[in-house]
C-alpha cells in the first residue's frame, strides 16, 4: 500500500513541469535584474574620455581570440571559438543521407541549429529552442548557405549545430564565424569562408564587436536615432556579403559607416581563421604521418 | 511559397527587362505595383485592414486585451504579432508547412516595430497602470494569397490596421486600500487611438542581374539570388535590415540598394498616410452607413 502510494506520488512529482530543483519565490516577486540598473541606461561611460572601452580596448579594437578545430571526435568537424568571455562550439555531421520522406534534390542541403546554454546568459535559458533562438537558426543558416557548394553533395544534408556556451555579447558573428570554419575543417567544399563581425554605433564612435554590456538594450537606451548594432556576414576573398542584421534605428550612411567598419573587422578575423585552420590540418598529418611510421 | 518553374529563357527574358528598366508587367525598377487597401472590413476586431497588391493578399486583424507588462519594462504595452500561412494561398503551407515563413515574417515585424522611437510612441500610450495593467494588441496576419513582396504587403497592412485601431479607454479609480480598479468607458466611440507616426513599411529590394527592383513579383522573385529587405520609417531611417533569399550581395550594390530603398520607402509611407488620412474623413462622413467593400 505504502510503496504504491510512494510511486504514485513520485509519478506525480515527475510529471509536474516546475522545476523542483529550484526555490520558488512568493508570487508577486521579480527576478532581481529588473531593479538593477541595465548597463544600457548606463550609457556615459561606454567609451571613456581618452577612447578606450571599459576593457581597455580603442573603439575599432576587436577582443581577442582563440580558435581550436577538431575537438569532437566524433564530429566531421568542430571548432571551438573564444572571444575573451562569449565562448561559441560548433560541430558539422554529414553530409549524410536525409530522411527517408523527404523529396529528391540535386542540390545538398544545409540545416543550422543554434542554442544558446541555458546557462549561458544572466537569465536562465530554457532547453527548447525559444523564438529568438530559432531566428538566428535562421540568420545562420542565410549568412552560411551562399559559402558552401551544394551542388557538390546531391540528396545529402549537412548538419551544423552551435552551442553558445558563454554569451558576452556578439553571439550571432561568433556562431557564424565558428560554424564556417566547422564546415571548412569538416572538409565541406566552400566557394570561400564566412568571416562575421557585430559593431554598435554610440554617438559618434562604433564600437567593433561588442561585449554584452555594450550591446543594445531595446526601450533601455534614449530615443534618439542613429543608435543601433549590425552584423555582418562577409566572405573577404569573394568580397561578397553573405548576411546583414540591424537592430536599432538609424538613417541610410551611417548603416553604410557602420557596415564598412563591420567588413573591417571582418578582414582583421579573415587570417587568424586561415592560420587556425593550416595549424590544424598540419597536426593531422603529422598525426598520420606518426601512425604510418608506427605501422612499418 | 508556391513553386515556380521558369525556362532559363523566360528568366534571361526577365533579367534583360530589368537590365532595362523595364519589366515583364511595364514597371520600372523602383515601380509598386497597384495596391489596394481597406481599413475596418472586420467589424468583431479593433482594427483591421485588408491589403491586396496585385496577386498578393492579406488580410490583418487587430484584437486589443488587457494583461500584466512585462517586468523589465512596466510602464508600456506590447505588442504580439502572429502569422498565419492559410493552405488556399499554397497547398506547402498546409500543416506545419507554412510555419518557417510564418516565423520569419512575424520576427521581422517584431525587428522593424522594436525600435526605441516606435515603441516609445506607440506603447508608451497602451499602459495603463504601470507594472499592473496594459494592453496588449495581437496582431494576426493571414496570408490569403501569395504573388511576390509578401513582406512588404504585410508590414503595409499592419500598419494600416494599426493605425485604425480603436483601444477602449479604461479609468482607473483607485479603492481604497486594495487595488486600483479599472472602469470601461460607456461611450463606444470613446476610444485611444495608435499613433502610427514612427511606424515603419518594409522594403524588399530584389537583386536581379546587375541592377535592383522593389516589389519583385513571383517570377521575378524565381530570377533572383538574394535580396535586402529593409523597415523604412516616414523620416527615411531604418528600422530593420536583413538580407533574405540564399545568396549574397556586393557591399558596393548594398550601398545603392539602401539609397533606393530609402527613397522607395519615404514615398510609400507618403502615399499611405494619405490615403489612411483620406480612408479616416470617409469613415466619419459616412459614420455606420458606411458599406464595406470587403472581398467583393
Amino acid at each position: 500500500m505504502l510503496t504504491s502510494m510512494l510511486t504514485s506520488i513520485t509519478i506525480y512529482l515527475n510529471a509536474m513541469p516546475l522545476d523542483r530543483m529550484r526555490i520558488p519565490g512568493p508570487e508577486d516577486s521579480k527576478p532581481p535584474f529588473v531593479y538593477e540598473t541595465p548597463s544600457g541606461v548606463d550609457v556615459s561611460n561606454l567609451v571613456k574620455t581618452n577612447g578606450c572601452r571599459k576593457d581597455g580596448r580603442k573603439a575599432d579594437h576587436i577582443r581577442p581570440m582563440f580558435i581550436k578545430c577538431g575537438i569532437i571526435s566524433q564530429a566531421q568537424g568542430s571548432v571551438y571559438i573564444e572571444f575573451n568571455n562569449t565562448k561559441v562550439i560548433c560541430g558539422v555531421y554529414g553530409p549524410r543521407e536525409f530522411g527517408k520522406r523527404e523529396d529528391f534534390s540535386m542540390n545538398g542541403r544545409l540545416t543550422c541549429d543554434f542554442k544558446f546554454a541555458t546557462f549561458s546568459c544572466k537569465q536562465r535559458r530554457q532547453h527548447q529552442q525559444d523564438a529568438e533562438e530559432k531566428e538566428l537558426s535562421q540568420l545562420l543558416l542565410q549568412s552560411l548557405s551562399p559559402a558552401v557548394c551544394l551542388h557538390k553533395f546531391p540528396k545529402a544534408q549537412v548538419d551544423i549545430y552551435v552551442i553558445i556556451l558563454e554569451n558576452d555579447g556578439s553571439a550571432l558573428s561568433a556562431a557564424v564565424t565558428c560554424g564556417s570554419l566547422a564546415l571548412a575543417d569538416a572538409g565541406i567544399e566552400m566557394y570561400d569562408m564566412v568571416v562575421a563581425c557585430s559593431a554598435r554605433k554610440y554617438f559618434n564612435s562604433i564600437l567593433l564587436d561588442p561585449t554584452a554590456a555594450e550591446e543594445i538594450v531595446p526601450m533601455k537606451t534614449n530615443e534618439s536615432v542613429d543608435e543601433g548594432e549590425m552584423t555582418v556576414a562577409y566572405m573577404p576573398s569573394l568580397n561578397q556579403v553573405s548576411g546583414l542584421i540591424l537592430k536599432g534605428e538609424m538613417h541610410t550612411q551611417v548603416c553604410a559607416q557602420i557596415m564598412k567598419s563591420c567588413l573591417e573587422g571582418c578582414n582583421l578575423i579573415y587570417p587568424v581563421l586561415q592560420q587556425s585552420l593550416i595549424t590544424s590540418i598540419r597536426k593531422s598529418l603529422s598525426n598520420v604521418d606518426l601512425q604510418g611510421s608506427k605501422e612499418l | 511559397m508556391t513553386d515556380l518553374l521558369l525556362s532559363e529563357a523566360e528568366k534571361m527574358f526577365i533579367i534583360h527587362g530589368v537590365q532595362d528598366n523595364l519589366r515583364v508587367d511595364g514597371r520600372s525598377c523602383d515601380d509598386y505595383r497597384h495596391i489596394e487597401l481597406e481599413t475596418d472590413v472586420v467589424s468583431s476586431a479593433n482594427g483591421s485592414a485588408r491589403l491586396k497588391l496585385s496577386q498578393t493578399d492579406v488580410l490583418v486583424g487587430v484584437k486589443a486585451d488587457l494583461t500584466t507588462p512585462p517586468t523589465d519594462n512596466p510602464d508600456v504595452g506590447t505588442l504580439e504579432f502572429f502569422v498565419d500561412c492559410s493552405a488556399n494561398a499554397a497547398p506547402t503551407f498546409e500543416g506545419r508547412g507554412g510555419e518557417d515563413l510564418a516565423r520569419d515574417i512575424s520576427s521581422t515585424l517584431a525587428r522593424a516595430y522594436s525600435s526605441d522611437r516606435c515603441s516609445s510612441s506607440m506603447l508608451k500610450a497602451l499602459c495603463v497602470v504601470p507594472s499592473e495593467q496594459c494592453w496588449v494588441l495581437y496582431i494576426d496576419i493571414l496570408i490569403l494569397e501569395c504573388g511576390g513582396s509578401l513582406y512588404d504587403a504585410v508590414s503595409i497592412a499592419v500598419k494600416a490596421a494599426l493605425s485604425s485601431t480603436k483601444v477602449p479607454v479604461v479609468k482607473v479609480t483607485s479603492s481604497d486600500g486594495g487595488k486600483p480598479e479599472l472602469e470601461l468607458s460607456d461611450d463606444p466611440y470613446d476610444s485611444l487611438r495608435i499613433n502610427v507616426k514612427h511606424a515603419p513599411c518594409n522594403v524588399t529590394l530584389s537583386k536581379i542581374g546587375h541592377s535592383h527592383v522593389v516589389d519583385a513579383s513571383l517570377e521575378e522573385e524565381v530570377c533572383s539570388l538574394a535580396s535586402l529587405m529593409m523597415a523604412v520609417t516616414e523620416e527615411g531611417t531604418v528600422t530593420m535590415l536583413k538580407k533574405s533569399a540564399c545568396g549574397s550581395l556586393h557591399p558596393e550594390s548594398i550601398y545603392e540598394m539602401l539609397e533606393t530603398g530609402k527613397n522607395v520607402g519615404l514615398n510609400l509611407n507618403k502615399q499611405l498616410t494619405r490615403q489612411l488620412l483620406d480612408e479616416e474623413c470617409l469613415h466619419t462622413q459616412m459614420g455606420t452607413n458606411r458599406e464595406p467593400k470587403g472581398f467583393l
